[in-house]
């Protein structure tokens, strides 16, 4: 395992090469200059210029790349253009709060669709099989931000039993904190169910008709045995993947509901960089994003060795 | 014939798919001793294995119907009991091998935790045990390195190495009856003559009664005591091994016996029964049969009954015995 995740990561490097190239090309292609934004309402010509022998936007594209790559890799992602902080202080801030809604969304949205979809599968054709795709689909249907709005009049307005928005870091009071982040979990996670469940549900429906389900229940094998161990286990390798790739989609933020919610996380950090053209942080996110893109995709190998043991053979 | 109760005891078994006009399974009676080898043969789409599944209490969650019948198996009835009971007889007193060692086995798990499964669920035993266990089976079903292969996984083993798993598996707990629905067909010739010699010994040894589906008259003349010829659903001819193969009494059975080749009769052309198997959707009211059989005359059009024409031998045929009839003459011709 150690040796196959050690060469995986070897394959990944030329992908983030490539990453990285599109990441800092993006700047050029971008209309707008942020040294405009920067130098005020006076656009003072000697300020300008002296701004652009600052930031090094007068080398040569290839050596600004370089000189950006070669920083990044040791950790130097560059300073805001908008608040002079240093970039990797700003996502280490963030990052954090992002991986914690995420984590929590997934973890709502595996314990609901994984569950919903393995018994409307089983339930095929039943009055569970119908409610579970309709509540599928409205998952899928609300908005985000409507649902959002909705809970926080219904439970935080009118019962009071979260607060409406702001956060608390995991590290400070973890209630707390969990509490603050129940809602926009929730919110993220329930879109996210309906896709599990659905992607469960047809995984189920066709192992259900195999073989070695037969023989499990030959063996008079109990039926939560026959589902979970015979059947689930093997349903799961098409669900892993999807669910990487949603948790991935998550890591890199969850603009409306980090909004609503005011959390300061990912989300709000790319909107207001990209506003701003503050190409640094832009940079730096897209960057992360895509690496932890291809963490996940790692993972999701990882686990299909774990549930497919032919493919740990190979 | 015995005098005690058989070990199976099946009475116009008879399903049908839910809503369909008429039944896959028409009738179909048979019974089973302790320690019997009963062949069912018939061609692919009688009947034969959803009577097996039938009495495995297997149909459930498939569009079938069990549509009447009783299956007396150890003063229970199998066609009418609740899933609880069934579930608790599966794999512990009745066992079934299938045709696919392809696919019968979880490709996720491995093999001696299959087997160690059978036996935890039905006997209060240790997960050691019933690793135990597992590893006795293996052996008894003669598969060489058996300790090493407990831990492997299905797609490490053959076919006929995975056939032997199956076998393992289902007589893990001693089961009184085995069901194997053509345990031979997906394997090569060499393996189907190893396997079929492992299941006579392991029948003989550990006394289970088996229910042997088939389409091979080979299978059946080295494994049985009693035969069931099926055609169309229903069972048309049964007997003791020797009645059927000395003896066979309905055309459709002598049209299977011809269809056979044999190294006597080298130099004859192989025959083969003209016609299809009727459809489901088109069954014919009386003898099945009838539209393919070269004696059919008027009297066929009406469903001709099992019946003994010695002990223990029983056909489904007007024109039984069959020594008095005459084929017709129109057929001659078609022929």
């Amino acid at each position: 395992m150690l040796a196959f995740l050690a060469r995986r990561v070897f394959i990944a490097i030329p992908t983030v090469i490539l990453i990285s190239l599109f990441v800092f090309s993006l700047q050029h292609l971008l209309p707008g200059d942020p040294i405009l934004v920067m130098a005020g309402e006076e656009r003072d010509p000697e300020v300008i210029a002296a701004l652009r022998e600052k930031y090094r936007l007068n080398d040569p594209i290839p050596v600004q790349y370089l000189a950006w790559a070669g920083n990044a890799l040791q950790g130097d992602l560059g300073i805001s253009l908008r608040t002079q902080q240093p970039v990797l202080e700003l996502i280490a801030e963030k990052l954090p709060v992002t991986i914690q809604l995420a984590v929590m969304a997934l973890a709502i949205a595996i314990l609901i669709g994984i569950p919903a979809g393995v018994l409307s599968a089983y339930k095929k054709g039943t009055w569970i099989d119908w409610v579970a795709n309709i509540t599928a689909l409205s998952g899928l249907s609300v908005p985000n931000f409507w649902l959002g709005i909705m809970l926080i009049l219904l439970v935080s307005v009118k019962l009071g039993w979260l607060p409406a928005s702001g956060y608390m870091p995991l590290s400070e009071d973890p209630l707390q904190s969990i509490r603050t982040m129940l809602m926009p979990a929730f919110v993220l996670g329930t879109a996210i169910a309906a896709t599990l469940m659905r992607h469960t549900r047809s995984a189920m429906l066709s192992v259900l008709k195999s073989d070695y389900v037969r023989t499990a229940r030959a063996k008079g094998l109990r039926e939560s045995v026959v589902l979970i161990k015979h059947a689930l286990r093997n349903a799961l390798v098409p669900v892993v993947t999807v669910i990487t790739l949603l948790f991935g989609e998550l890591l890199a933020g969850a603009v409306l509901t980090e909004q609503i919610f005011t959390i300061p996380g990912f989300g709000k950090l790319v909107v207001d960089a990209v506003f701003n053209r503050d190409y640094a942080v832009v940079q730096a996110i897209v960057l992360c994003t895509g690496i932890a893109f291809i963490l996940m995709n790692i993972l999701a190998d990882a686990a299909y060795r774990v549930l497919n043991p032919r493919m740990s053979e190979q | 014939m015995t005098a005690s109760k058989p070990l199976l005891d099946v009475r116009g078994l008879s399903i049908r798919v839910a809503g369909a006009a008429r039944p896959l399974v028409d009738d179909v009676s048979f019974s089973l001793d302790a320690g019997e080898t009963l062949c069912i043969v018939g061609e692919s789409g009688c009947g034969k294995s959803l009577t097996a599944l039938a009495l495995m209490g297997l149909l459930e969650g498939t569009p079938l119907r069990i549509d009447g019948g009783t299956a007396e198996f150890q003063e229970t009835d199998l066609l009418s009991a609740p899933q609880a009971t069934l579930r608790a007889l599966r794999g512990d007193r009745i066992a079934m091998i299938f045709q696919e060692p392809m696919t019968s086995l979880n490709p996720a798990l491995k093999i001696g935790d299959q087997i160690a499964e059978a036996v935890c669920e039905h006997r209060d035993v240790s997960r050691e045990a019933g690793r135990a266990r597992a590893l006795e089976m293996l052996k008894r079903v003669r598969i060489p390195a058996a300790e090493s292969r407990l831990d492997e996984y299905p797609y490490q083993l053959s076919g006929g190495m995975r056939q032997r798993v199956m076998i393992a598996m289902a007589l893990a707990n001693d089961p009184a009856l085995l069901i194997a629905d053509e345990p031979t067909t997906a394997l090569d010739v060499t393996i189907q003559a190893q396997i079929l010699d492992l299941m006579r010994n392991l029948g003989r040894e550990t006394g289970a009664a088996q229910i042997m589906i088939t389409h091979d008259l080979g299978v059946v003349a080295e494994m049985a005591d009693k035969v069931a010829v099926m055609y169309a659903g229903r069972i048309v001819e049964a007997g003791t091994v020797t009645q059927i193969f000395d003896d066979p009494q309905h055309p459709y059975t002598l049209g299977l016996m011809s269809s056979m080749p044999s190294l006597a009769g080298r130099s004859e052309r192989l025959v083969t029964i003209p016609g299809t198997v009727p459809s489901p959707l088109d069954m014919p009211v009386g003898c099945r049969f009838a539209p393919r059989c070269p004696f059919a005359d008027a009297a066929c059009e009406a469903p001709p009954q099992l019946v003994d024409l010695e002990a223990g031998h029983r056909v489904a045929c007007w024109h039984a015995p069959i020594e008095q009839a005459e084929p017709t003459p129109a057929w001659r011709e078609t022929a």
